[in-house]
């Protein structure tokens, strides 16, 4: 203990509260789309800028097409937002987008903010209840571009986007840029657990009218509760059961009958237990069943806990007065603090789903740790590899048509470290696919250049593979579109792309001998003779940029006697784009230049 | 009970989670909804169970049984017993190959059957969700039904079935824990229900002093057990059992009444709102079993008074939890390898002028201590690989079996000759039977009934002969027979009797060769130098040769002439 919610948010704690009351006041200043701030930091002088963002109660700003009203985020505007293996792009609440989108041209030539990034100023984007979820979205935005390192503050904000879009934030490094506070009952911030429906009209309708101040004491609806609270409660139950690792094999059948929202938390939250405690969670598991679970009906009747989940969301300000006063923070990382819990008034069912997200988080540890311990195993075999390949030179053949002939001791070594390699990769695909390692794993430089110095070396030989044993006769070529190409391949693949900033499917130079190989078959099978010289013309610039440009690939298959050289000196001259020049590498690599 | 190791991790029991995402969902309301009406409604069919399709949208379709209004709301205890009924012996397993449905439900299901079949033959065109529901014996019928379609959907299903029952008997003595099916199936069962306890031992039959007395029912699916605290899905047949005998032993001595399951679900749906009893919030040093305790406690049992042992559940549980799609992915790797290993070994013996089978029965290569090692984990993997298509229902398990059925061809051939050549290294004598184990035995029983099969090609190009396996993986068991018949023929001591049954065996083997030959299906090693075929070939030429007779056959002919030095090469142009 001991800590400030500052620290633990890694923001000054004197900028929460002016920028919770700046938030409050933009959001009901409808006519200015956000509201700027300059906050000084009494102890070291310097400057905070707060930017806050205006709100809307109307329904279609909250919920467009029903149920859930949800929309793939546009990965032109977002291009991190999207998952490495699979699992498709993020999602996000489409009505919040397009109310980000609205806003988006004002604030990119805001005086205010292109002067904070100019003095390197900390901006801080600051939103509350609908005014949240457009602060969350700036703050990507500008992470996305990279103009400047924005933190984002939200009070009583609904969620705003999936699980991919978590991950993704988590994968990034961006997760703790973001710091949410929620009241122990506030229902907004659990609203989009649920779907669309009259009851979320009714409650958006009471807030209306409630900060228009038309009318002082609007008549608060009622028995939304039990319709918000029992959706939510199968969110929550459906990922505890993932959490808990259910065998149950009817649980994806159920699944498929069941449509639940797509929604989910990211980023840091902050729980104001109602008694002046703040309680910090990090890990996005633990901050589901929380958000769920601590607003669940105890001794207290429903009407009560109905009146109160809409009262605290108009209570940040003095309740955040008041933490900030006495600064009882834990955090909840690390092992659900007993103390605290009692706070939150969890049950015992609760405290399982909590430990449940803690394992899950430490199963994900262990198996990181399995996965570095296979990396000394990957270099020894990639090791070998790299002296086959040097090898395979000597003989003026290349390693790939080494492998393809399998005429040597070598080339079955080759073709067991191959096997080898390929039950490693496949494990930790498998893994990634069921979120089973930390979410930055596909981020890390050491993992990317492993793998892409894999890709490249072993690609080839499960080219030859594929080829020495006619297998497109059964699955058609081998780089279709979802085709017989291991995914492993694709996956790391994409790793280089992302980190590089580079189009889906640029970075194929592993590739190149299946380019090759299906051109050799398709010409013999005389198909349509202007698509293949295209074909040609294409393999060979890209053959020209990968060699000479990024060397990303090897001079081997200039070999006299591989593949290649054989294939592409048959070729009728008209073909060719680049022969000068390829003619030229062929020259040179025979030389031993 | 308390024995988790230290390094052990934590598991946990989601029974609870599971029922609550069930119940605060609406898709058991949803299944619920036509039933009351339904039973309230005309009779339409002459029976004691009414039944209505209904489609709440364009896309789903919901199924419902109930008992008819006129009939008496439970069948007599005396219907309680299993009648064989080999209509449903699809579902058979190897445990319990043929198939027993309680008398009651079985008598009406097939008094229903005409009307039944034609539903079956309309729902087989729908496409989209697909919910089959029902009350009570409704219940059993929408279990028995749901069976009988998804057997007739096959492998290639349209639509998504669930099959959802309200307080229903148990119906069977099969089993579909190791099924694809098992997943299809929810049942819910109230503690104050009698019904889905009526045929168990305790039951309304006189009480038993035993709970423990053996039933032949088997519960299949997922029960989600309710009661007026909460609920709790479990799939553990031996478990649901034990929850459903102690509810029976409880309920017997009360008064029959109805369960309006639609009042159950919505106080369960209020209740998973609730945060329920609370402790003093304390980390749990045993998640799984203190989780279960939990959850039997919400049901109303109490986990000490009734022995039920956590222990087995979480080390049942331990060992699922060890087998991933991850640990899947590297096992298939593994066994790849372990196969390119065999076959470069073959190659280099090959290339030694040498069958692999000779070597390895020789122990000629430093390599073949290796060779071992990986014929067991081969050999473990095809194991549990049968094992597993055992314990499915004969169609399913037929269609698993499908899947991987060339690849464990292609193991037996090539591993078999290696146990083969242990068996007789190690000095025993007819192979066929008295070593083959029951692994190869089977999968050469799968091969031939799969062969039977017209879709099948066989290997008939003559061209592809250098690289195959021998078909018959047994090839060197006739071959090392044929060798000790030949010693017997050309041993002095050997009575007229015995070399006459020599002579036959060495006719028929030479017969069973060229038929091989002519088929294209023995590998071309077999005729290297140094081949223990090779071996036998020069011994029996040899005792032609002595006899003094002119001996022919097509093998003599085709051994003599050398024709075998162009077998297998491709035909010239």
């Amino acid at each position: 203990m001991g800590e400030t919610v500052g620290n633990l948010i890694g923001l000054n704690d004197e900028v929460i509260h002016p920028a919770a009351t700046l938030a409050v006041e933009a959001h009901n200043s409808p006519s200015k789309q956000f509201l700027v701030k300059k906050i000084k930091i009494r102890h070291d002088l310097s400057s905070v800028v707060v930017l806050a963002f205006s709100g809307s109660m109307l329904p279609e700003d909250w919920f467009g097409q029903p149920p859930f009203g949800e929309t793939e985020i546009d990965t032109g505007k977002f291009p991190s937002l999207t998952s490495l293996n699979d699992g498709g792009d993020a999602v996000v609440n489409g009505s919040f987008l397009r109310r980000f989108n609205d806003v988006l041209d004002k604030l990119s030539h805001a005086k205010e903010l292109k002067a904070a990034i100019e003095k390197k100023k900390q901006v801080v984007f600051a939103g509350y209840s609908s005014g949240g979820p457009i602060a969350i979205l700036a703050t990507l935005y500008f992470l996305e571009n990279q103009t400047l390192s924005p933190r984002c503050l939200t009070f009583g904000s609904p969620l705003v986007g999936d699980r991919i879009f978590g991950h993704a934030l988590r994968r990034e490094g961006w997760s703790d840029y973001f710091t949410h506070f929620v009241m122990k009952y506030d229902i907004i911030p659990r609203i989009m657990l649920s779907p669309s429906s009259t009851e979320h009209k009714q409650i958006l309708n009471y807030f209306k009218s409630k900060f228009d101040k038309k009318n002082i004491n609007p008549a608060p609806p009622s028995g939304f509760y039990h319709t918000v609270m029992g959706n939510a409660s199968s969110v929550a139950s459906y990922e505890a059961c993932h959490l808990m690792g259910c065998r149950n094999p009817s649980l994806d059948i159920i699944k498929s009958f069941i449509k639940l929202s797509p929604y989910r938390p990211s980023g840091t939250y902050v729980f104001c237990t109602g008694n002046g405690n703040l309680v910090v969670v990090k890990n996005p598991n633990a901050v589901l069943q929380i958000l769920i679970h601590c607003a669940e009906l105890g001794e207290s009747n429903t009407a009560e806990v109905e009146k109160r989940s809409l009262d605290e969301h108009s209570a940040y300000l003095s309740e955040l007065k008041e933490c900030l006063g006495m600064q009882a923070v834990v955090s909840l990382d690390g092992g659900p603090a007993t103390a605290t819990l009692n706070d939150l008034g969890l049950s015992p069912q609760a405290m399982l789903c909590l430990q449940a997200a803690e394992e899950f988080e430490n199963r994900r540890s262990r198996n990181l740790e399995k996965i570095r311990k296979y990396l000394e195993k990957i270099e020894v075999e990639l090791q070998m590899l790299r002296k086959y390949k040097e090898n395979a030179q000597i003989s003026r053949l290349g390693y790939y048509d080494s492998f393809k002939l399998q005429n040597e001791d070598d080339d079955f070594h080759a073709n067991v470290s191959r096997l080898e390699l390929a039950g490693i990769w496949d494990e930790i695909k498998e893994m990634l696919k069921e979120f089973e390692l930390p979410d930055d794993f596909e981020n890390k430089p050491e993992i990317i250049d492993l793998g892409t110095e894999y890709r490249r070396l072993v690609e080839p030989l499960d080219i030859a593979n594929f080829y020495r044993h006619s297998k497109d006769k059964e699955t058609g070529a081998y780089v279709i579109g979802g085709g017989p190409r291991p995914k492993r391949y694709r996956f790391i693949q994409r790793w280089l792309e992302h980190r590089e900033k580079k189009p889906f499917g640029s970075r194929s130079e592993s590739l190149f001998w299946a380019g090759v190989e299906q051109l050799g078959i398709d010409i013999k099978k005389k198909k349509n003779l202007q698509e293949i010289k295209d074909r040609i013309r294409q393999l060979e610039r890209n053959m020209i940029a990968w060699i000479d440009v990024d060397k990303s690939l090897d001079k081997d298959v200039l070999l006299e006697k591989t593949t290649f050289v054989k294939w592409w000196r048959d070729l009728p001259r008209e073909c060719n784009s680049e022969s000068e020049r390829i003619e030229k590498l062929i020259g040179e690599k025979a030389a031993g230049v | 009970m308390k024995r988790r190791r230290m390094n052990q991790v934590p598991l946990f029991s989601s029974a609870g989670e599971l029922a609550n995402m069930l119940v605060t969902s609406n898709l058991i309301e949803a299944a619920w909804a036509k039933i009351p009406e339904l039973q309230r409604g005309q009779s339409a069919l002459p029976s004691s169970v009414q039944t209505m399709v209904d489609h709440p949208t364009p896309n789903s379709t919901i199924v419902v049984f109930a008992p008819s209004p006129d009939s008496t709301q439970y069948p007599h205890p005396q219907g309680g017993d299993l009648v064989p009924y080999p209509d449903f012996d699809f579902l058979g397993t190897k445990e319990c190959p043929s198939v027993s449905i309680n008398r009651a439900a079985l008598t009406l299901f097939e008094s229903l059957k005409n009307h039944l079949s034609g539903l079956k033959t309309e729902l087989n065109k729908k496409e989209g969700q697909l919910i089959i529901t029902g009350h009570s014996l409704g219940g059993s019928i929408a279990s028995l039904f749901t069976l009988y379609l998804l057997n007739s959907m096959g492998k290639e299903r349209k639509c998504r079935p669930i099959c959802i029952t309200f307080g229903s008997p148990l119906i069977g003595n099969f089993g579909l824990q190791h099924s694809h099916w098992n997943s299809f199936f929810l049942h819910l069962v109230s503690d104050k229900d009698p019904l889905p306890t009526l045929f168990l031992p305790s039951g309304r039959s006189a009480p038993t002093s035993s709970h423990s007395q053996a039933t032949a029912y088997k519960p299949f699916g997922t029960y989600l057990l309710c009661s007026e605290l909460g609920c709790a899905c479990f799939d553990d047949p031996d478990l649901i059992l034990k929850v459903l005998t102690v509810a029976a032993s409880e309920v017997a001595g009360g008064l029959l009444q109805v369960v309006d399951y639609g009042e159950v679900l919505r106080n369960l749906k209020n209740r998973a709102i609730c945060k329920g009893p609370q402790l003093a919030g304390e980390r749990f040093a045993y998640p799984f079993s203190d989780g279960i305790v939990m959850e039997l406690k919400t049901i109303g049992i109490d986990a000490a008074k009734h022995n039920i042992d956590t222990t087995r559940m979480e080390a049942e549980a331990r060992t699922l939890a060890k087998k991933t799609k991850a640990s899947d992915a590297k096992e298939l790797n593994d066994i790849k390898k372990y196969m390119v290993m065999l076959e470069w070994y073959k190659k280099k013996s090959n290339e030694a002028n040498k069958c692999y089978y000779d070597c390895f029965k020789n122990g000629d290569f430093q390599r073949d201590v290796r060779i071992e090692e990986f014929m067991g984990q081969l050999t473990t993997y095809w194991e549990d690989m049968v094992a597993q298509a055992e314990r499915k229902p004969q169609e399913e398990g037929a269609s698993f079996r499908t899947a991987w059925f060339q690849s464990a061809t292609t193991f037996r051939r090539m591993v078999e000759p290696l146990d083969i050549a242990i068996f007789y290294r190690d000095g025993g004598r007819d192979y066929i039977n008295n070593g083959r184990s029951p692994l190869y035995k089977l999968l050469e029983k799968l091969y031939e009934e799969a062969a039977k099969k017209p879709t099948r090609e066989g290997p008939d190009s003559k061209n592809k002969v250098s690289v195959l396996l021998t078909d018959d993986s047994c090839f060197w068991a006739h071959v090392e027979d044929a060798i000790l018949s030949c010693q017997s023929l050309n041993h002095a001591n050997s009575t007229p009797e015995q070399r006459e049954s020599s002579w036959k065996n060495m006719v028929e083997f030479g017969e069973y060769v060229t038929k091989q030959i002519e088929n294209f299906s023995v590998s071309p090693e077999i005729f290297l130098e140094q081949s223990s075929f090779m071996k036998w070939w020069r011994m029996y030429e040899a005792s032609i040769d002595a006899s003094g007779n002119f001996y022919t056959s097509p093998l003599v002919n085709f051994m003599k002439s050398h024709k075998y030095d162009d077998y297998g090469l491709p035909e010239e142009a």
